[in-house]
């Protein structure tokens, strides 16, 4: 038996029908597979970077479960056959992380997440791609290094 | 006349080679984390300007490629 970690991509059409079916779906597949379910949370619902299968929104399921390697073929199969399930990872993992498991423990049965926005709804932050954007003010890695760079125009030497 | 502008030789903003290895910070889940390695173009920047070793590189791409089939960081931005 393997630890694995698995996030599972969920049309939230099915999520706004049914919260626990939608989970349910998920756990169900793992259990039917032989899985022992360490936790299963919502992780987060978002905007998508790039459309897949005409869904511009979907909520992102974070499971933890023991299984053996020889389970995950049929596993990952069985999500990619069906079309409720937009994307799946699974990934070997050496242990679950500590936050993690509280997080998954804490969302229970009677757990209710907030009815996903409609499809086309904007976050509010849009994820961030930029540059080595330092925290804090100050990059310890980048102190010092590039003072011989000019700052502007004025700083260039004339020839 | 115009003037001729020589810029001084640009040095690297960090030097390749310096060790941080074993970042536990690296995750496909963090997406803010990982954007912070990428240019605006969401390519991933190379180790030169990381300044990652070279597992931790590996890692990284690792990470933003889970990320992109997940639909949290786009192919191309």
């Amino acid at each position: 038996m393997n630890q694995y970690e698995g996030m599972f991509l969920l049309d939230n059409q099915v999520v706004r029908a049914d919260y626990k079916a939608a989970k349910a779906l998920v756990t169900d597949m793992l259990k039917k597979h032989g899985a022992e379910i360490t936790c299963a949370r919502r992780w987060d619902e978002r905007r998508l970077a790039y459309p897949i299968q005409g869904r511009l929104r979907a909520t992102y399921l974070l499971t933890y479960f023991k299984v053996p390697g020889s389970a995950i073929v049929g596993i990952r199969r069985d999500a990619e056959l069906d079309e409720r399930i937009l994307r799946n990872l699974l990934i070997s993992v050496e242990e679950v992380p500590a936050k993690e498991l509280e997080l998954g423990l804490a969302e229970g049965d009677d757990y209710a997440p907030p009815p996903p926005p409609a499809d086309d709804a904007i976050d509010r932050e849009e994820p961030l791609v930029g540059a080595l954007v330092p925290e804090d003010g100050e990059s310890p890695e980048l102190e010092g290094v590039a003072e011989d760079v000019p700052a502007s125009l004025n700083d260039i030497e004339e020839v | 006349m115009g003037m001729k502008i020589a810029a001084k030789p640009r040095a690297p903003l960090v030097p390749v080679g310096r060790k941080r290895c074993d970042d536990p910070r690296i995750d496909y889940k963090d997406i803010a984390y990982l954007a912070k390695f990428m240019t605006p173009q969401a390519q991933l920047q190379s180790r030169r300007r990381t300044s990652f070793c070279a597992q931790c590189q590996r890692q990284l791409k690792q990470s933003v490629k889970r990320a992109r089939f997940m639909g949290l960081l786009p192919f191309v931005g």
